[in-house]
């Protein structure tokens, strides 16, 4: 009998569709890994089954019996831990107070053991020691630690409950190949014992490497699950991308020219250490590698959103000092953020401030001229195919795919001849998708030169005329021509880090 | 050098305001010579205790990054009810043991308001606790309409008097220090400033945090109602406006106390320094012999530096 | 009409707070008739005129997001009352430049504030509380504690006295604001930028918006709207108070959350906060008719804001 058991799981978020009847069931002693691409509900799933997340239709059954954990705090006494990829550490309090919120060490007088919580924080961080780097013990901030460090103490917080059923969602994402195998190193010992480990991961080789079973999910349903030694990595992907073929070597219309548009010398900042290139205009270079290597930092020092500490940037031949988005912006820059969330719409605002706030702020004009402004955004609302009830609906009515397609054409309606995109089509549908494709194709026949960093490797790939490879916040690979392919990727992104046996 | 410090700053949120509470001691005792005699020194504990109190129990609620703009209307109804009650039952022992206990339980029931509408009800907190502060300010002019009746002088001369040779103040400051060391101590201390450090994560952690914010605003009704009765004690009568400047002034020791509004940072012996150095900035220019006209300028502008420089270190100890 | 959108525009802010003034303003008639007179209404009218121009800059400020809120206008408005009277002197001839410096230096009080917020980004709560006590200690120096200083008369007739269709100017002025704000918030680059640093700062910087200048005009004109109101309130009382502007601190704010504009910031707009003003106003008058002792005024006042908090004041669930 699995430990657990999550069958016609249903959930909507507004007017999207987050899981439309999602199964899942889970052995102890097992690890099982749950896959599939951004937006497909398995997140969501995960926070069901822990309790802070409310689901709309559906049952549960834990040891065979049906639970409905109305918080977290009661999936906790279930004993099911997670770990968030979004992390549930409070950056002010220190490694200890976070481990052991909520069950920290007392003293016979009921009063917290002081001691007893920072030696048992000092024997939890031991086991990760030797990959954890400097500047880790007990009486640390969180705030002062880097986001792999965030990431093995939300680890130890997640198992300081003892829990035997354990959601990782995304819990190796920051994480480098050694501390993933120290991960991976307890994650056994867990199994060992007899826990139940839900391990969710974008990284296929990790799969194969610790997972007993796989679970692929796709726009919120559950469409493959098998034991790992009766699948393939090909069934896999398969299962994870559909009957829609990967924009594998897209056709392209545009031939990018020989002038430079964009020259980067020696940029130095925050998660970037010299980094130097060359782009054309009408070229699409892609940013690649693992998460979080430097590809993001790039094009938000390049927009001014990241301070610069070294470092050139010539923009049509002309020096550019990129203080911050507006000056930026008047040289014909234009940023969007896949966070659209965060980075990008004003959501409870009308579409139509939101389509007009960046075209307001280049203008520099005082009064809104609606009809004008209207009529300047249309091509670009046409282009994309945006689809809305009225301009004066509020974004957040919109799906997410539309939501980015808002703050796409706000910058299209500035004419950019630079375009950032900051992996614009995280989370967000096929048809979408290909619409912000071929936008990308006419731009580039118009001229216009964009940086594309993706983390979908397949979409990088597939429409990038040119992928520069990060690692570490440096250049590590240009791969052109028949080098687009994922091996090529692969081998540059892990240069530093020794591929999985 | 500037690590040390920056870690010392982390463990200490109080320290700039231990630093500048050394300095006005100083000036104090230069300005006005008596200022270390220990009769002084206890006449202005005696004065400071109020504010004091309020400030240690907005702390909690700061700390779980909420706000109590009713903290002062609660002062108010809590003096009037016990003076009342000691009035209306004769000042009897027995009436001041009632007094005491229902002043203490107005002060909780009145927190329990609070905390109901904020933590369960999901109110916004300033206007939330604005609005009750009318309604118990509300209460407190309903129970006397204008200051005065009178507690017996037991209760009075007991406030001011010693209790085995230590004054009485002292010892309600010093049971305030030691209670707050207690709950310092406690799993609800850690639950209340994740829960003001980042609510999202306390809630998925499993920290029950709207039981954690009641807790939090039943702890500021409780030290609020602690400054009524403190203030019986002081003036030995009751008066329904008494707490209505004390709101303010406490959201102002507690930021001078290095508690950041946004929560989780912070302590209580913080803002029992800035309930301090708010009363001492008050001694300073009364004896610094400024012009009267002079006075409420300088006095500002010295807070709103203290408000500005503690909120410009405490940043720097959360972003470096 | 379909039920749903009849639902939908019953539950807008703007909606209730008109269906509210209505309801007041009959059981006014039904309690007491005259109330709802006409000349009833004009007075009524015209003490809310005075809170909304206050509340305008409230409104700003509240809309710009970051927990905005400025707790320093009763002090201005009491600093700008004063200054009024005194350069005017009572006579019309000195009326403009008496406007023109009090507008001129609450504007700059405004800014110094804004600035405070954005460069050293001091809380909103704490810095423009701060600004309060210079604000008032200044107000101390330059009286020397005793009020001084009278309207020029056609200030007064200009504030009291029919000027058209029966109608005071300060409504006409009022209406003036509530036009030109709305079309500023509306129409204008700025306007939208308010609304976009608001909803999403991160974001509106992203999209090029200038998010610190937005902020700090935001304050500098809730100065510019405090100073206003302390002109027209030397008109409506024809001599100077000390601290007549204190009365008007909080009200503003409810005003504004009565109007439907969100404390988060980012939603909302200034014709529902003209409507809340007339709500507040009118609720106040009713208790004041009812006979009703100022206690029982106070408490049915908090009890109808926790009302309303009910019906649009709460906050997102931590479980989604």
């Amino acid at each position: 009998m699995p430990i657990l058991e999550a069958s016609g799981i249903r959930k909507q978020f507004g007017g999207v569709v987050a899981l439309a009847g999602a199964d899942f069931s889970l052995d102890a002693g097992a690890v099982h890994a749950l896959i599939g691409s951004n937006g497909c509900g398995k997140s969501t799933l995960c926070k069901i089954i822990a309790g802070s997340v409310a689901a709309d239709a559906g049952t549960i059954r834990l040891d065979g019996n049906p639970v409905s954990f109305s918080d977290p705090q009661e999936a906790a006494a279930a004993g099911i831990g997670v770990f968030y990829q979004e992390l549930s550490l409070v950056r002010p309090m220190t490694v200890a107070e976070n481990i052991y919120l909520g069950r920290e060490p007392r003293m016979r007088t009921g009063l917290l053991d002081r001691d007893a919580l920072r030696s048992q924080a000092e024997n939890a961080l031991e086991q990760f020691r030797s990959v954890i780097g400097t500047g880790v013990h007990p009486d640390a901030r969180v705030a002062d630690l880097s986001a792999d460090q965030s990431q093995l103490i939300e680890i130890l917080k997640v198992l300081a409950a003892n829990p035997r059923i354990i959601i990782l969602d995304e819990a190796t994402a920051a994480l480098d190949r050694n501390q993933v195998d120290a991960v991976f190193h307890r994650i056994r010992a867990l199994k060992a014992d007899g826990c139940a480990i839900i391990f969710i991961t974008h990284r296929m080789d990790e799969v194969f490497e610790i997972a007993d079973r796989v679970t692929v999910m796709r726009n919120g349903l559950t469409v493959l699950s098998q034991p790992i030694g009766q699948t393939s990595h090909d069934e896999i992907v398969a299962a994870m991308v559909g009957d829609v073929m990967p924009p594998a070597r897209r056709e392209r219309k545009h031939v990018p020219a020989q002038e430079t548009a964009l020259e980067v010398e020696q940029l130095s900042a925050a998660k970037l250490a010299g980094v130097s290139f060359k782009a054309r205009r009408g070229e699409i270079l892609g940013l690649g590698g693992l998460h979080g290597q430097g590809q993001s930092a790039l094009l938000r020092a390049l927009f001014g959103a990241l301070p610069l500490k070294a470092g050139s940037i010539q923009v049509d031949g002309k020096r550019l000092a990129p203080k911050g988005p507006r000056t930026v912006m008047r040289r014909s820059i234009a940023y969007v953020s896949g966070d659209r969330a965060r980075h990008g719409v004003m959501a409870i605002r009308p579409i139509f401030e939101n389509l007009v706030i960046s075209l307001l702020s280049r203008e520099r004009r005082v009064v809104v001229q609606t009809e004008r402004l209207e009529r300047e955004t249309r091509p670009f609302i046409e282009r994309l195919k945006l689809k809305f009830s009225s301009l004066q609906a509020t974004v957040a009515e919109l799906s997410g795919g539309n939501q980015q397609k808002v703050v796409l054409a706000r910058w299209l309606a500035t004419h950019p001849s630079v375009l950032l995109l900051d992996d614009p089509t995280k989370g967000i549908d096929i048809q979408t998708k290909e619409d912000l494709y071929s936008t990308m194709d006419e731009l580039c026949s118009q001229g216009v030169c964009i940086l594309l960093h993706s983390s979908d490797d397949e979409e990088l790939l597939g429409i990038s005329d040119r992928v520069l490879v990060f690692n570490g916040g440096r250049i590590v690979a240009e791969l052109t021509g028949e080098q687009r392919n994922r091996q090529a990727l692969y081998e540059a992104a892990y240069a530093t880090a020794p591929a999985a046996a | 050098m500037k690590s040390t410090l920056r870690l010392s700053g982390h463990r200490h949120p109080y320290l700039m305001a231990a630093v500048v509470f050394l300095v006005l001691c100083v000036v104090n005792a230069i300005l006005q010579p008596s200022f270390l005699k220990f009769g002084v020194a206890t006449s202005n504990v005696a004065a400071f205790l109020p504010m004091a109190l309020v400030a240690i129990g907005q702390t909690y609620v700061v700390l779980a990054s909420d706000i109590d703009l009713s903290a002062g209307a609660i002062v108010s109804v809590v003096n009037v009810v016990v003076v009342s009650i000691i009035e209306g039952m004769g000042g009897t022992g027995a009436s001041i043991a009632a007094g005491l206990t229902l002043g203490i339980a107005v002060g909780l029931i009145c927190g329990a308001v609070n905390g109901l509408c904020v933590a369960y009800l999901r109110f916004q907190p300033i206007v939330t606790t604005f609005a009750t502060g009318i309604v118990f300010a509300g209460f407190a002019l309903w129970v006397l309409p204008e200051a005065g009746r009178q507690v017996p002088p037991e209760f009075y001369l007991a406030y001011a008097g010693t209790v085995l040779g230590v004054p009485t103040v002292l010892w309600i400051l010093l049971a305030a220090i030691a209670f707050a060391g207690v709950i310092a101590r406690t799993r609800f201390y850690q639950a209340l400033r994740a829960t003001g450090g980042n609510i999202q994560a306390a809630y998925q952690t499993g920290v029950p945090v709207a039981r954690v914010r009641l807790r939090a605003y039943l702890l500021s009704g409780l030290f609020a109602a602690l400054a009524g009765l403190a203030l019986v004690g002081e003036t030995a009568s009751g008066d329904p406006l008494i707490g209505g400047a004390l709101t303010l002034a406490s959201v102002t020791a507690v930021v001078l106390g290095g508690t950041a509004l946004s929560g989780c940072i912070g302590g209580v012996a913080g803002s029992i320094l800035g309930a301090f150095i708010l009363g001492l900035i008050n001694n300073v220019i009364f004896f610094a012999q400024l012009p009267f006209a002079w006075q409420g300028l300088i006095q500002g502008l010295i807070i709103l530096a203290a408000l500005a420089g503690g909120v410009v270190m405490a940043r720097g100890r959360q972003e470096t | 009409m379909t039920q749903a959108r009849m639902l939908a525009l019953l539950k807008r802010p703007l909606s209730i707070a008109i269906l509210a003034i209505l309801v007041l303003l009959a059981g006014g008639e039904l309690l007491s008739p005259g109330f709802a007179s006409p000349r009833q209404i004009v007075t009524l009218l015209t003490i809310a005129a005075l809170l909304g121009v206050v509340a305008a800059g409230q409104n700003l400020v509240i809309l710009g997001g970051r927990e905005g809120i400025d707790l320093s206008v009763g002090g201005i408005i009491s600093f700008a009352a004063f200054l009024a009277g005194n350069v005017m002197q009572q006579q019309d001839a000195y009326l403009l430049q008496a406007v023109g410096t009090v507008l001129l230096a609450t504007f700059c009080i405004g800014l110094v504030t804004g600035l405070g917020v954005t460069w050293l980004r001091i809380p909103p709560l704490v810095m423009t509380l701060g600004m309060l006590g210079v604000v008032q200690g200044g107000l101390v120096l330059l009286t020397r504690g005793v009020p001084s200083g009278r309207a020029a008369p056609m200030l007064s007739r200009i504030v009291s006295e029919p000027l058209l269709l029966g109608l005071p100017g300060i409504l006409f002025i009022w209406i003036l604001i509530g036009v030109v704000l709305t079309l500023v918030l509306r129409r204008t680059t700025f306007g939208l930028n308010v609304y976009a640093i608001g909803t999403n700062e991160a974001a509106a910087a992203l999209a090029g918006v200038p998010v610190r200048l937005t902020r700090t005009l935001l304050f500098a004109l809730s100065g510019l709207f405090a100073g206003l109101t302390g002109i027209l309130l030397l008109g409506y009382t024809e001599y100077v108070f000390i601290g007549a502007g204190d009365q008007y601190m909080l009200p503003s704010i409810i005003a504004v959350v009565i109007g439907g504009t969100s404390l988060a910031g980012g939603s909302g707009g200034y014709i529902g906060t003209m409507a809340g003003a007339i709500v507040l106003i009118l609720l106040q008058s009713i208790l004041t008719t009812l006979n009703i002792p100022p206690f029982g005024r106070q408490i049915v006042f908090g009890v109808t804001l926790l009302g309303l908090m009910l019906l649009y004041g709460r906050q997102r669930r931590l479980r989604g």
